[in-house]
């Protein structure tokens, strides 16, 4: 069992490269014939990698949340789960090379650093734990996703503007969308990141009798959250539109996620599972 | 002359279109359906050439081109008549000019009614309203009941041919009007029109072409700004929207999300300073600015101004342009698939004479077979076997006939070597071809 597991872990990225390749050609606009069969292949995807990490939790008793590289593969497979319901919704293909790229460097970091030892740690098998990774997962999800579509919105209003108006101009979907999807994104990311957040400290309240504990990761992570909240009311409040929307909501990812990533594994933490 | 075995199919075009003949010609050789109709009936009922009758005819009239698609033995004896016939009817000659129409025939008929049902043989490649008048054209001979199994089949594949070009390659792909670039713009920037509002600067022709194109796409309102207020008025009537002077450009503006100027102003009707003012008021939302007028009605600096997107004449044509050549390089891509389904129509044609000649050889074995028995009668009349002797006969026949099915068969995908086996078992057996 843990060989299989282990097999569908190191295949699975080489599965996402299969995929994006898919993506590409239809992307660079070479067979129209393929553009009906991309949600199946994409479904299929997601099935293996659910199959995976379910395996990996039947194996090892991990969950999906319980380390970073754990947390990586499932923060890229619910991104190309929201994603592709976004493409059945609209049946709009163009993102999806963007989305499944960026799913795929996760996948790829996660893969070659996942640990292969069961679980022990008795703090994971907390149903609050659960709950706040889940939610946590979600939400960064979410910001992703808004951080992506800013990206798309940059470039597509770079070609509207330069008259670039090729295959990426074609594939991209309209201004419009992109900037009302980065924009809800980011809105449902602060509402899940918030729940994940405080649904940790109600944990470290529950185990360490503190509600905010002395921890650079939390506390990080908890002003890092703050100013994102505080930039997307800015931004409602001011009316922002386009490209500084966009520029914001990209900045605010970096922040969230390149700050995050750099305490969590640079600082001492408790916050530490693996 | 050329028949069914010799020339592929029974099949025939005679034609003039876009590429042979001016618009002038065109007009005057296209029939109405009243025409269509008597030269139907003509051809079907009332005419034939030494004995030759007409099986089936489509007639395909639009503005581009006028055909007529013939299925008849010894189309080469036909289509000069009905050359005749249609100079007659329409009383003009251009039907009997060869440097103005064509004939084709055969399968080189079929592969020319495939390009036509694809849009590779439209003026604007990939035009998809050829389809619908290929689909009338044959719906009306069938209900006249012109149309025979070669037509039929011919239609059929050519349906299928249509979808699967449409389906899978993109040379019905991209605009290729310049009005219809502007809404295609347009719902890049906004994706969903239904909620935006158009501002139409200058009441003349020009803008309020432009602007069906967007009451098309069910746009919330057409608004219309011009010098003179009576016009404007009278043109937002038309489209149930608001009228302004130029002098409350301001306002009107301040109410769109795409703006289309037509004026013949000489001067920039939409400044960068005004532009400016207005996007702040408006919170930077977007806004789509369409400058059809020579020389420009908008100051081309607004384009530095955040969310303000600005295309003129030029821009327009240049997407025009360019999704016409995108649509010619898919050409090759198209005529691989029209390949495949020439295949498939040649199996269906050399299956449907292969049931003729294998019918024909029969025939002739038992004729042969019948004189044999006689004769052994005649000398035999005591022969206690002859009921013997004629099973066996007829078991020889059945399996000589099926071995040259099964080689038929097997060639029928290789059209060269399926006509040495026709023309084989007809030289072989003496069979007559008629």
């Amino acid at each position: 069992m843990k060989e299989i597991s282990q097999f569908i872990s190191y295949i699975l990225p080489l599965l996402y490269l299969g995929v994006i390749y898919v993506y590409y050609v239809l992307f660079t606009g070479k067979k129209k014939s393929w553009i009906s069969k991309t949600t199946l292949i994409l479904g299929g995807l997601l099935i293996i990698h659910g199959f995976e990490i379910g395996l990996r939790h039947a194996v090892l008793k991990t969950i999906p949340f319980s380390t970073v590289h754990d947390a990586l593969s499932f923060l890229g497979f619910s991104i190309l789960f929201v994603y592709m319901i976004i493409e059945l919704r609209l049946k709009n293909r163009g993102s999806g090379i963007f989305v499944l790229f960026f799913a795929f460097i996760l996948e790829v970091v996660s893969t070659f650093n996942l640990s292969w030892e069961p679980e022990t740690n008795e703090l994971l098998s907390s149903p609050t734990f659960a709950i706040h990774a889940a939610f946590t997962i979600m939400g960064y999800t979410a910001m992703s996703l808004s951080a992506l579509y800013a990206i798309m919105y940059i470039i597509q209003n770079h070609n509207l503007k330069k008259r670039n108006l090729g295959k990426l101009f074609m594939q991209l979907p309209a201004l419009n969308y992109l900037e009302k999807m980065s924009i809800q994104s980011a809105f449902m990311g602060i509402v899940l990141l918030g729940i994940g957040l405080l649904m940790g400290h109600v944990q470290a309240e529950a185990i360490m009798g503190e509600f905010w504990p002395n921890d650079v990761k939390v506390i990080a992570a908890d002003i890092a959250w703050a100013l994102y909240l505080i930039g997307y009311i800015i931004a409602q409040f001011l009316r922002l539109h386009g490209k500084k929307m966009a520029y914001l909501s990209i900045a605010g990812y970096f922040i969230l996620v390149v700050g995050g990533f750099l305490i969590a594994n640079l600082a001492e933490t408790f916050h530490e599972f693996n | 002359m050329v028949d069914k075995l010799n020339n592929d199919i029974a099949l025939g075009v005679l034609g003039i279109s876009h590429k042979t003949a001016s618009v002038e010609i065109r007009e005057l050789v296209s029939l109405n359906e009243e025409e269509q109709k008597n030269i139907i009936h003509q051809v079907t009922h009332d005419f034939s050439v030494n004995n030759i009758e007409v099986d089936g005819i489509l007639i395909l009239s639009t503005c581009n081109r006028t055909e007529f698609y013939v299925s008849a033995d010894h189309i080469d004896i036909i289509l000069p008549a009905l050359r005749q016939l249609l100079v007659t009817y329409k009383k003009c000659p251009y039907y009997n000019d060869e440097n103005i129409t064509y004939e084709k025939f055969g399968f080189e008929a079929a592969r020319h009614f495939f390009n036509v049902i694809c849009g590779i043989d439209s003026q604007i490649v990939g035009e998809m309203q050829i389809t619908g008048q290929v689909k009338d054209c044959y719906n009306f001979a069938h209900h006249l009941d012109a149309t025979d199994a070669v037509l039929n089949k011919l239609y059929n594949f050519g349906m299928q041919v249509k979808r699967k070009v449409r389906n899978e390659t993109f040379l019905s792909d991209g605009t290729v009007s310049v009005s219809f670039a502007g809404v295609e713009l347009a719902r890049k920037i906004f994706s969903d029109l239904t909620d935006k509002r158009i501002l139409l600067v200058g009441a003349g022709k020009t803008a309020e072409l432009a602007a069906v194109h967007f009451l098309e796409n069910n746009v919330k309102a057409i608004n219309v700004a011009n010098r003179t207020l009576s016009k404007a008025e009278e043109l937002a009537e038309k489209f149930g929207g608001q009228s302004y002077t130029l002098d409350d450009l301001d306002t009107a503006l301040r109410e769109a999300d795409i703006v289309i100027s037509a004026t013949s102003s000489d001067d920039y009707v939409i400044t960068k300073s005004m532009m400016s003012d207005i996007t702040r008021k408006k919170y930077y939302e977007s806004i789509f600015l369409i400058d059809l007028a020579i020389p420009r009605d908008i100051d081309p600096k607004i384009e530095s101004l955040n969310n303000v997107y600005l295309y003129n004449l030029d821009d327009l044509n240049g997407i025009v342009e360019k999704n016409l050549e995108k649509r010619r390089m898919e050409i090759p891509s198209a005529n691989k698939i029209i390949d495949e389904f020439m295949l498939e129509f040649q199996k269906w044609v050399n299956t449907n004479t292969m049931a003729s000649i294998v019918s024909k050889l029969k025939s002739h074995l038992e004729t042969l077979s019948n004189n044999e028995m006689s004769r052994i009668r005649k000398q035999f009349p005591e022969n206690g076997y002859q009921k013997e002797i004629e099973n066996y006969t007829q078991n020889i026949i059945n399996k000589l006939v099926r071995q040259h099915m099964k080689s038929l068969k097997k060639n029928a995908g290789d059209p060269e070597k399926y006509k040495q086996h026709i023309e084989l078992i007809y030289n072989l057996y003496e069979i007559d071809k008629e």
